[in-house]
């Protein structure tokens, strides 16, 4: 071989390389690729959606590919006609936190073997662990293109706060769905928040994207060992338990002490934007129960998350807002005893989801 | 001793204790461990049958199958060294 | 080797290639191996041991080729004699040694003028260089943490020449001290020296012992000792390296070599931390035609990054994406229950293994192609063999030409030259066995490598009893090739699934957990 060849060798796999490259920038296929997938085929569809930091014990992992989050998910499997579809939206607890996924919530309603109008009612666990309406309102937006004939919708204060709203990372990264849905609905969030991820030209090729190839890749790889094992999360054997007692202190979110609070400074259109989103599919709003504390403090402070008078004026703000709107609310704050909390003041332990799922099991039904 | 004898020597000696089959007719230059007629660890036997007859010691890095793998190998890498 | 050494280690080539004075390659080779050996360990929570044991390394390397030069060279002869008659050592002759061995000739080395008490002045200012870098590592120390090359803090300069000075005094009062014991007595002192370190670093009792020494001495946490803070990059390869031509020097087979040449053979950097394992007499082949290479030849510069490219993938994307989870490894053995999803993962285990290996052997080849030195290929399709024994040709295959070499022909010809002859099945038993026990302990002192030699050992000599009773059966296959090819693949699947099973051992370091996987494996749960 001369250097002329191997010149022109070189020339012409940099020039389809760039070619690649480009088609790949013009044609923006991770999406599209995202519902490429090996689960529901020749591997199990997860029963939660992926997330997880320590892959290589929890088989699982974070990424941002909202289709291949779903794809890889049960609810993407074909809806038979006997099945009454009830879709869990919400945070850590609803995905299940330091829980097997037969303790989960959508488990444990699913065991209690209910119908509706005669169908089984199937929940599908699409929460996924961070605390924010938006992030809530992007997995719904996915979420209806799977048939859902009834949505449950966990909700806490802490999604609730502005500034929470571009929080997430999966918000971040879906910066055009997010700026979308904003826009459809007129959301009080600004597009051009400097949180929100823009790709530049170079970061939309092939190489700017490997991460998020690799991470649809690792998605399908680990199907495998949750596959063969079960596992989705590396559930510690050892966690610190929520705190009940508290520091002199009535801070909540950017408010130093008690003030008034309106509806403005909570994200009530980003809520409302999820049932409009909803359309004719019914949707039962869940205020979810928080630990209350009888200890230092407690008369401040229901738990580490909440001081009371945050806390009780957001239960009035979504009451007034939910009668307001004509939207199905259940408010079940206090509904699970403290003991049945773990690490937090809204995760729950087996027995405590089993209560909740009754209580909720039971509205269903009157619904 | 000519390399006709050591040949003819080396021939006997494989088909009889490597082979084990003294019908065979073992040709110059076929591949008598590639061939599968015996393993590479019958070299080690072949090398102290060599030194024992030949008093030529072979090695321990030249028992390969690369590099004794044919009769004419063999013969050859024994005259190198008889005096 | 990670990526970013690779690419600096190619990007490196382009200059040697294009801008280095032809005669000053060796020395650029040379250079770059013993930085690379500083560079390439990892930093060890232990005090100045990432800098400690690598010069350990170098120390141990050129007494090594103290003990292996030929000590009448400089009297004008150019070949090195076997060391049959010393005369202290002469009960300790090769039993299997011939006087015809000189005749086995190694390249002849030119010597340019003699230096101080018959070291050639080219040794002397080879071994200056080699002094000068260790201790120009040392002046890393002062650089700032992110441009420091090295992973840990080297010692001070001064300590480091203070102690150089010291260990040198001690290795001239040592040889004073040791004058009236022969070459070939030295030599096996060394390669037992080197192998008993070898014990002592990859034995997880020995090493967690001595590590809590060190740390003691360095007023460390002792009760934090573990194996893991001696991870001594490299040592397994250069300890066998070393063993090569210590053993070749006592038969009389190893070439004369230079200082910069045994160094950089031992040592040289594309293959320093995983492989292959090259012999010096092939090395110093290419070493010594350096000067006379193109610089900028399109030709080896295409091949050898086709070469590292093929490794890239292999390693970084075969590999690495068949790790993330479609590989057995510590934890999802204890936790995949079914049969299916159990072979899938030891399937997934074999093949990255191979792709792991494979492709950093690649990437080594690949590299030293760059730099004009042809490494010696380390697989050759191992898992389409169809026996055992060919399989170990296949795999790994400058380990187990070393192991062929150094520990099976040596045994088999003592035994079979012993009075009274033992039974050839026990010879081939023995001396199978031993071999591959090597081999296994090689990867690691503990007990499931011994399992897997073991496993290996007993596997090779099956076959050979079987292949001795059934060689003029399969012959006649030949004339049947349907009959053969159905036997072929047959014997593809019992060699592949023996050395897939065999894996169990080698992946899983806690013997009951592999138990266990055989059991699921098996249906037994």
């Amino acid at each position: 071989m001369t250097g002329r060849a191997i010149f022109r060798i070189v020339v012409k796999a940099a020039a389809l390389f760039a070619a690649l490259n480009l088609l790949f920038v013009l044609l923006n296929p991770l999406e599209a690729l995202g519902r490429l997938s090996l689960y529901n085929a020749v591997l199990p569809g997860r029963w939660r959606l992926p997330y997880g930091e320590n892959s290589a014990e929890s088989y699982n992992l974070s990424l941002h590919n909202i289709p291949a989050m779903f794809a890889s998910h049960v609810v993407a499997q074909p809806k038979p006609d006997d099945e009454y579809r009830l879709l869990l939206i919400g945070d850590s607890g609803t995905w299940g936190w330091l829980m097997e996924n037969d303790q989960t919530l959508a488990a444990q309603i699913n065991a209690a073997g209910d119908t509706v109008d005669g169908r089984r009612l199937v929940a599908y666990n699409l929460a996924y662990p961070i605390m924010a309406l938006s992030k809530d309102l992007l997995l719904l937006d996915e979420a209806m293109s799977y048939q859902p004939d009834l949505i449950l919708w966990l909700v806490t204060l802490e999604s609730f706060p502005r500034q929470q709203q571009v929080f997430p990372p999966l918000v971040q990264n879906n910066a055009e769905r997010m700026r979308r849905l904003a826009e459809r609905y007129d959301l009080n969030l600004d597009p051009n928040d400097p949180r929100f991820v823009t790709p530049s030209l170079l970061e939309r090729t092939i190489v700017g994207q490997r991460r998020a190839l690799a991470d649809w890749l690792r998605l399908q790889v680990y199907g495998f060992s949750w596959a063969f094992t079960g596992i989705d999360q590396a559930i510690p054997d050892d966690y610190t338990l929520r705190a009940s007692d508290f520091e002199e202190d009535l801070s909540w979110d950017s408010f130093d002490e008690p003030a008034p609070f309106t509806a403005d400074d909570l994200a009530f259109d980003v809520l409302a934007a999820g049932m409009a989103r909803a359309g004719g599919v019914p949707v039962i709003v869940v205020n979810e129960p928080i630990f209350i504390s009888r200890g230092r403090n407690s008369d401040l402070r229901y738990n580490a998350f909440y001081p009371r008078w945050a806390y009780d004026a957001y239960r009035e703000l979504l009451d007034a807002q939910a009668r307001a709107n004509g939207w199905h609310y259940l408010d079940l704050w206090d509904a699970i005893p403290p003991d049945e909390f773990t690490d937090t003041p809204v995760h729950l332990t087996p027995e405590g989801v089993l209560m909740l799922s009754e209580h909720l099991v039971s509205a269903i039904e009157q619904n | 001793m000519d390399e006709k004898e050591v040949r003819e020597k080396l021939r006997s000696y494989i088909t009889r204790e490597l082979i084990r089959d003294e019908s065979y007719r073992l040709t110059d230059d076929e591949g008598i461990v590639t061939g599968g007629l015996m393993d590479s660890f019958s070299l080690a036997e072949f090398a102290v049958y060599v030194e024992s007859e030949f008093g030529v010691y072979i090695p321990d890095s030249d028992l390969t199958v690369a590099r004794m793998n044919t009769l004419d190998q063999m013969v050859a890498r024994v005259m190198q060294d008889m005096k | 080797m990670n990526l970013a050494a690779i690419l600096v280690f190619a990007a490196a080539a382009c200059l040697y290639g294009a801008l280095l004075p032809a005669r000053f390659r060796g020395w650029a080779l040379f250079a770059g191996s013993v930085i690379a050996v500083y560079v390439l360990q990892p930093a060890l929570p232990i005090r100045y041991s990432a800098y400690a044991l690598p010069t350990a390394m170098l120390l141990l390397i050129v007494a090594s080729w103290w003990l292996t030069r030929d000590s009448n060279a400089h009297a004008g002869a150019t070949t090195s004699q076997p060391l049959n008659d010393d005369v202290v050592g002469a009960q300790h002759a090769a039993p299997l040694q011939s006087p015809n061995d000189e005749r086995y000739s190694p390249s002849p080395r030119l010597r340019e003028g003699s230096g101080v008490r018959g070291i050639p002045r080219d040794d002397l200012v080879t071994l200056m260089a080699l002094v000068a870098l260790m201790v120009g590592v040392s002046f890393l120390r002062f650089i700032d943490v992110d441009f420091r090359l090295v992973a840990s803090t080297p010692p001070e300069p001064l300590a480091v020449v203070l102690a150089l000075l010291v260990i040198g005094a001690a290795g001239v009062g040592l040889r004073l001290a040791l004058r009236r014991v022969s070459q070939r007595r030295a030599l096996t002192g060394m390669i037992l020296l080197i192998a008993a370190a070898f014990v002592v670093f990859k034995a997880e009792p020995l090493a967690t012992a001595l590590s809590r020494a060190l740390r003691f001495q360095t007023g460390q946490d002792t009760t934090l000792a573990s194996i893991a803070d001696l991870g001594w990059v490299g040592f397994s390869y250069v300890a066998f390296r070393l063993i090569h031509t210590l053993r070749d020097r006592q038969t009389g087979i190893l070439p004369a070599l230079s200082l910069r040449e045994y160094v950089t053979y031992v040592i040289f950097f594309p293959s320093f931390t995983a492989g292959p394992i090259d012999r010096a007499e092939r090395f110093v082949e290419d070493y010594r035609a350096l000067p006379g290479l193109r610089g900028l030849d399109a030709e080896r510069f295409a091949g050898g990054a086709a070469r590292i490219l093929i490794g890239l993938f292999k390693k970084f994307v075969i590999a690495d994406t068949l790790a993330l989870g479609l590989a057995l490894n510590v934890i999802n053995a204890g936790q995949v229950e079914s049969p299916l999803g159990m072979w899938l993962l030891l399937y997934g285990y074999a093949l990255r293994l191979y792709f792991d290996f494979g492709g950093y052997t690649d990437i080594a080849i690949g590299i030293g192609i760059l730099y004009g030195v042809t490494l010696p290929e380390n697989f050759s399709r191992p898992y389409l063999r169809t026996t055992i024994t060919s399989f170990w040709q296949s795999w790994h295959i400058t380990l187990s030409s070393w192991a062929r070499f150094y520990v099976f022909s040596p045994l088999s010809r003592a035994l079979l030259t012993r009075k009274p002859k033992p039974s050839a099945l026990v010879i081939v038993l023995l001396a199978q066995v031993t071999t591959m026990v090597v081999i296994g302990l090689w990867h690691g002192v503990a007990l499931n490598f011994l399992l897997w030699g073991l496993w290996h050992g007993v596997g090779l000599f099956v076959h050979k009893q079987w292949s001795d009773r059934t060689r003029k059966w399969y012959r006649g296959l030949n004339d049947q090739p349907a009959r053969k090819r159905l036997w072929v693949g047959f014997s593809w699947f019992v060699t592949f699934h023996y050395v897939v099973l065999g894996w169990v051992w080698f992946a899983l370091p806690d013997v009951s957990q592999s138990l266990r996987v055989f059991g699921v494996l098996f249906g037994g749960g």
